[in-house]
């Protein structure tokens, strides 16, 4: 007689096992995507996803032990699944507790540049019109240390903020002075063109650490194009001042943006082959911005989305394709979205966060001491448009401004889980609110979302990785390595 | 211009609240008006402006898909409901975010 019983004495009976909660939607004409509420997804056919849903599964079929892994399914006399669903859901909100990291202060509007899509920049010498006070500096400085984060990022935008830099070495010593005894970890920022650098001012980035954030359109003629200023070589200056800087600060100090343009649709294989040139690991595919002078000047119009979609496809592929010939390169849009979808883990980025991220995971001093819930916000406030003003530093209290009805109500009405469309969207999870997209261009926080440019382009974007990478192993592998190093 | 299409839902066997989901999620592509008579649910669909005949007909195929999923997305909300309230209670158990007494 054997001491243990058949194995088939272990499998639960047929049916017998209960739904989790989970979200569908239709991949391609055969299969759909579920996905779980902490974002782990799997991809079935129409008739399985019946059958799930009938109870009609067994043990023997190979998705079911997928679908239970996944935590899709369990069974009747399991707690474990529910607790372990409830600790990456835990996991993946974590970052909520800690609220406002990231802390824009716009240190001046002046620039010398005049990008035609800048929503923001003056090319005036006016001084006092057009730069932040250090009384507003040190009322933003009081702000951020209300924070309860344990890691405060200040980052200084413009304009071109080192046309302020005595401004902000005032901040950097003053946050170091502030932070003496309290731990937090700070990180500076400065986005900058690089074109006004001077061996002072890197001497001083390098002792207070400081990264430096710049702008990289693409090759000369195209970064020239997007971004001219007098002499026409902005990117003989970008080139000269990424080799300084990173001679003075360290090789991987110095991370570069693009900004995509009409003028760029064609290009992106040689966007790409720029950044190789220059030694980036990686590039940030990002469609173009649709606030301020970008709407007035009408180059927001002048491609849809289907159009960017094509130009990120074609990217995307180009860039697995170095990855498979051994090129480490990353595609830094899709590294986010994988981190989602791949890890417990949510990287925070704001236009791919909810709540929005607007106001609680990044906020905004503006050179005026005015304070926005996000950059885009103080962008539209440029042309008018006050709906994201929180407040001012000198008028208005930390309380007041972030217990403000403007930031709560925006908030609280874009939350997905409760807006038509998204709460039932499979990709909720990766996606984002976005309150000041959709307010600047449908003028509704919320707007309906089949009509929306932001749904279209990130769910096609979620659909085209979960493609890839089904349909080719060493693709997955390329993108765990991404996710996991977000 | 292509013609309106009437499609009629058995209310035993569909929600109107999933024919309401599903003409949100369509439209882009058509209008519904939806009404019930005689335990029945009459759902008028119409072109969106600018729609070519094709273009509709394959529209009315989607939204008919679109009902037969939101039907079974409100089936598993509700088989679910209890077990996502527990999950989330557990998740937040030990966060110190729950009101006190």
């Amino acid at each position: 007689m054997s001491k243990f019983q058949d194995y088939e004495a272990y499998l639960p009976a047929s049916g017998q096992y209960k739904l989790l909660p989970f979200k569908f939607d239709r991949l391609n004409d055969k299969e759909y995507i579920l996905t779980n509420l902490a974002g782990e997804f799997q991809v079935v056919s129409a008739e399985q996803l019946e059958s799930l849903i009938e109870h009609r599964l067994t043990p023997e079929q190979p998705e079911y032990a997928d679908l239970r892994a996944r935590h899709f399914i369990y069974e009747s006399n399991e707690r474990a699944p529910l607790e372990l669903l409830a600790l990456k859901l835990r996991t993946k909100l974590a970052r909520l507790a800690n609220f406002t990291n990231l802390h824009i202060f716009v240190i001046t509007l002046r620039c010398d540049h005049s990008c035609p899509y800048c929503q923001v920049s003056r090319q005036s010498e006016d001084k006092a019109t057009y730069d932040m006070t250090r009384e507003s500096a040190d009322r933003a400085l009081n702000f951020v240390f209300r924070s309860p984060s344990p890691a405060l990022k200040f980052e200084f935008q413009g304009g071109e903020p080192l046309l302020n830099f005595d401004l902000i070495k005032y901040i950097v010593l003053q946050a170091e002075t502030r932070n003496q005894g309290l731990g937090r970890d700070i990180q500076f920022v400065i986005a900058t063109t690089l074109s006004l650098l001077t061996d002072d001012i890197l001497e001083f980035c390098k002792e207070h650490r400081i990264i430096l954030s710049s702008s990289l359109d693409g090759p000369e003629d195209l970064h020239n194009q997007n971004r001219p200023r007098p002499g026409r070589n902005s990117h003989q200056k970008f080139v000269e001042g990424l080799e300084r800087a990173r001679l003075a600060l360290g090789f991987d100090q110095v991370s570069a943006l693009m900004t995509t343009t009409e003028h760029s649709l064609p290009r992106v294989k040689e966007i790409i082959d720029e950044y190789l040139r220059l030694g980036f690991q990686g590039i940030f595919l990002r469609a173009l911005s649709p606030y301020g002078f970008a709407i007035k000047t009408k180059k927001f119009m002048a491609y849809d989305a289907e159009r960017w979609l094509e130009f990120y496809k074609q990217g995307l592929d180009y860039i697995i394709e170095l990855n498979k010939a051994s090129i480490n390169f990353t595609e830094h849009y899709a590294a986010l979205i994988l981190a989602k979808m791949l890890t417990s883990t949510d990287p925070g980025f704001v236009d791919l966060m909810n709540p929005s991220g607007a106001g609680i995971a990044a906020i905004v001093f503006n050179y005026d001491g005015a304070v926005y819930a996000s950059d885009e916000s103080r962008m539209l406030a440029e042309m008018g448009d006050q709906t994201f003003r929180l407040g001012h530093l000198a008028e208005n209290t930390y309380e007041e401004i972030i217990l403000s009805d403007k930031l709560l109500d925006a908030l609280e009405d874009t939350f997905t889980l409760s807006v038509p469309m998204c709460s039932d969207c499979a990709f909720e999870p990766y996606c984002g609110a976005e309150p000041v997209y959709h307010h600047a261009i449908h003028k509704d926080m919320v707007a309906r979302k089949p009509e929306s440019a932001f749904c279209k382009r990130n769910m096609a974007i979620f659909k085209y990785l979960i493609e890839r990478m089904r349909s080719d192993e060493q693709v997955k592998r390329i993108f765990l390595g991404w996710a996991n190093k977000c | 211009m292509p013609v309106s299409v009437l499609l009629t839902f058995d209310e035993q066997a569909y929600c109107v609240e999933a024919i309401q989901k599903a003409a949100y999620r369509s439209m882009n592509s058509l209008v519904a008006d939806i009404a019930i008579r005689d335990r029945q649910i009459q759902c008028t669909l119409h072109p969106a402006l600018g729609r070519s005949d094709s273009a509709f007909d394959l529209a009315v195929q989607e939204f008919k898909k679109e009902v037969l999923d939101q039907q079974l997305r409100l089936k598993i909300k509700a088989e679910t409901e209890p077990v996502r309230n527990l999950i989330l209670s557990i998740a937040f158990s030990r966060t110190g975010l729950q009101g006190g007494e």
